[in-house]
């Protein structure tokens, strides 16, 4: 157990009131004034800025870069480049504002005035996971915004010039492209959590940052090592992989950017089902986050 | 925590599972093992960020700078990377085989001093190795594409035109006929090396005959028969080869087909 740097902020820890030896009750409101507090802070960033202008360049440029595209129609390349863009540009700024507002209060020592309150632990992590959640919903609706319109903007041009390809109605399916990109967010919130865990026993900005990658790599890949290994002869290394298996949550489910959009429409069973996979995830990366930074020293 | 997260694995594996089916059954894995070696941490990242389409496009134009240097070693490697990065469009299979059984050949045999110094059966050798490996890739893709009439096309063009394979290419046009949505052409080049490369005039004959019903004739929108189809079909055309075909059979006018 680690020793706390006073004796409010030790009260604090089991979310008693200073001094009265009463447990204070758990509070959304104070919960949501840390969110408020931490979207606006992520907001004022400038990394929060400078991300969401060049993914929106990126998603707008998308038509300019079709020059470079062989494989695919040309609705499909902009939708496939647009989620590139909301996946390559949101991943980043999920860890790294994560981490930045995370690690912001420690070093500026807001952290043990705030914790010096009456003030769950509980309610401080949640506040913080849900004011980066809440940026990066913001993050995503942008995006996804931005792509819908280029999306409407040249299926509209490519009905008037070639009507006959469209004689069976629109290609694209909007309102699946927005399931996606709720789809998106989610995994970004289990992204979210995942570094507020790892920022709960970091002492560096840092090191939760290449942490965070490192986890976002391991759960985009982690499918390939079961693949790979989950066959195989050796029962300690089979197991080992299973585990593995079972410790990341697997990001690929969410990597619905073939399946939908354009072409076949998603089952909603299945975005349910990925719904509840990220929900429970958050749920219990945000709990051991908690967990964990109970027995922290600030 | 490990064992807190290991549970949760295990819980949500059934939320998990139905998903990842779905993910599975129709999106092609990323296959990180052939990309093993080839890849910067820059372009792993763009993959796993969601550029695959357009990291496979950029490495589609670099494999087009080593054709154009007729360097094989690399083109053949860069068009393998390119589909292990993106194997959904067809068009890098198309081209990248083309590239593989038609050209291929030819640099192998300028590099071994010309076509006037190879021997004709060295020069068979030659195309004879590089088609096998253009229609391994091909087969492949069909991994991908499993009922796709342009890869068999692809396979018969090269049994047809660069090993002289009749047998063969007759085969690969035979099921690419027979796929949904041929494109017309298919069956009719079927029909022509069954009679002109095979002798197999009866063969072809039945084949023709069966066809026929099937081809649309008459435009018809609400059928959905545009004018495109009709034109590409060649109905009269199909006819008149059935009656060649019947004359050259001694069929008789009472057994003769009648559409």
């Amino acid at each position: 157990m680690s020793t706390p740097i006073n004796s409010t902020a030790s009260a604090s820890v089991s979310g008693r009131a200073p001094g009265a030896g009463r447990t204070v009750p758990f509070s959304l409101g104070r919960l949501g004034i840390v969110a408020g507090n931490t979207f606006l802070e992520a907001v004022r960033q400038k990394l929060f800025n400078f991300l969401l202008l060049l993914a929106v360049a990126m998603v707008a440029s998308a038509q300019l870069f079709q020059e470079f595209n062989f494989g695919s129609s040309e609705l499909k390349f902009i939708s496939d480049f647009g989620f590139g863009a909301m996946v390559f540009f949101g991943s980043t700024l999920t860890i790294a504002a994560t981490a930045q507002l995370f690690f912001s209060e420690i070093e500026n020592r807001t952290a043990l005035t705030i914790l010096a309150k009456p003030i769950w632990r509980t309610e401080f992590i949640f506040g913080k996971f849900l004011g980066v959640f809440a940026v990066v919903g913001v993050f995503c609706a942008l995006t996804t915004v931005l792509l819908l319109g280029l999306l409407y903007h040249r299926e509209n041009a490519l009905m008037a010039a070639n009507p006959d390809a469209f004689e069976h109605g629109r290609l694209i399916h909007y309102g699946d492209l927005v399931l996606m990109g709720v789809m998106q967010w989610l995994k970004f919130g289990v992204l979210a959590a995942i570094t507020l865990l790892i920022a709960s026993f970091s002492n560096t900005n840092l090191y939760t940052v290449v942490m965070g990658f490192f986890v976002l790599v391991i759960c985009h890949l982690q499918y390939l090592a079961r693949d790979a290994y989950g066959a195989v002869a050796s029962l300690p290394l089979r197991l080992l992989v299973q585990l593995l298996g079972y410790v990341f949550p697997n990001f690929q489910v969410f990597n619905l950017t073939d399946q939908i959009g354009i072409g076949a429409g998603i089952n909603p069973s299945v975005f349910l089902h990925v719904a509840g996979y990220a929900l429970i995830y958050i749920a219990v990366i945000g709990g051991l986050a908690v967990y964990s930074f109970r027995n922290r020293e600030i | 925590m490990v064992a807190v997260l290991a549970v949760t694995g295990a819980m949500v594996r059934p939320l998990e599972q139905p998903a990842w089916d779905f993910v599975r059954s129709t999106q092609p894995a990323l296959k990180l093992d052939s990309l093993k070696g080839a890849l910067g941490q820059g372009v792993t990242v763009g993959l796993l960020g969601g550029f695959r389409a357009i990291v496979a496009d950029f490495f589609w134009i670099r494999t087009n700078s080593y054709w154009e240097d007729t360097d094989l070693p690399n083109t053949q490697t860069f068009v393998k990377l390119v589909t292990a990065i993106d194997p959904r469009p067809l068009y890098f299979w198309q081209n990248g085989s083309r590239m593989i059984a038609y050209d291929m050949p030819n640099w192998r045999i300028v590099k071994e001093g010309g076509y006037d110094v190879v021997s004709k059966a060295r020069q068979y050798e030659i195309d004879k190795e590089q088609s096998a490996v253009a229609i391994k890739y091909l087969n492949e893709a069909f991994g991908y594409f499993p009922d796709s009439t342009l890869l068999y096309v692809e396979i018969g063009n090269i049994y047809l035109n660069r090993l002289k394979d009749n047998a063969s290419a007759a085969e690969a046009y035979r099921k690419a006929a027979i796929q949904p949505g041929a494109p017309y052409y298919a069956a009719r080049i079927y029909a022509e090396i069954l009679t002109r490369k095979l002798g197999r005039k009866t063969e072809a004959y039945a084949w023709l005959t069966q066809l026929y019903p099937t081809l649309p004739k008459i435009e018809d929108p609400e059928k959905g028969i545009t004018p495109f189809m009709v034109q590409s079909a060649m109905a009269p055309v199909v006819l008149d080869r059935i009656r060649e075909l019947e004359k050259e059979l001694n069929i008789s006018e009472d057994k003769a087909f009648k559409p």
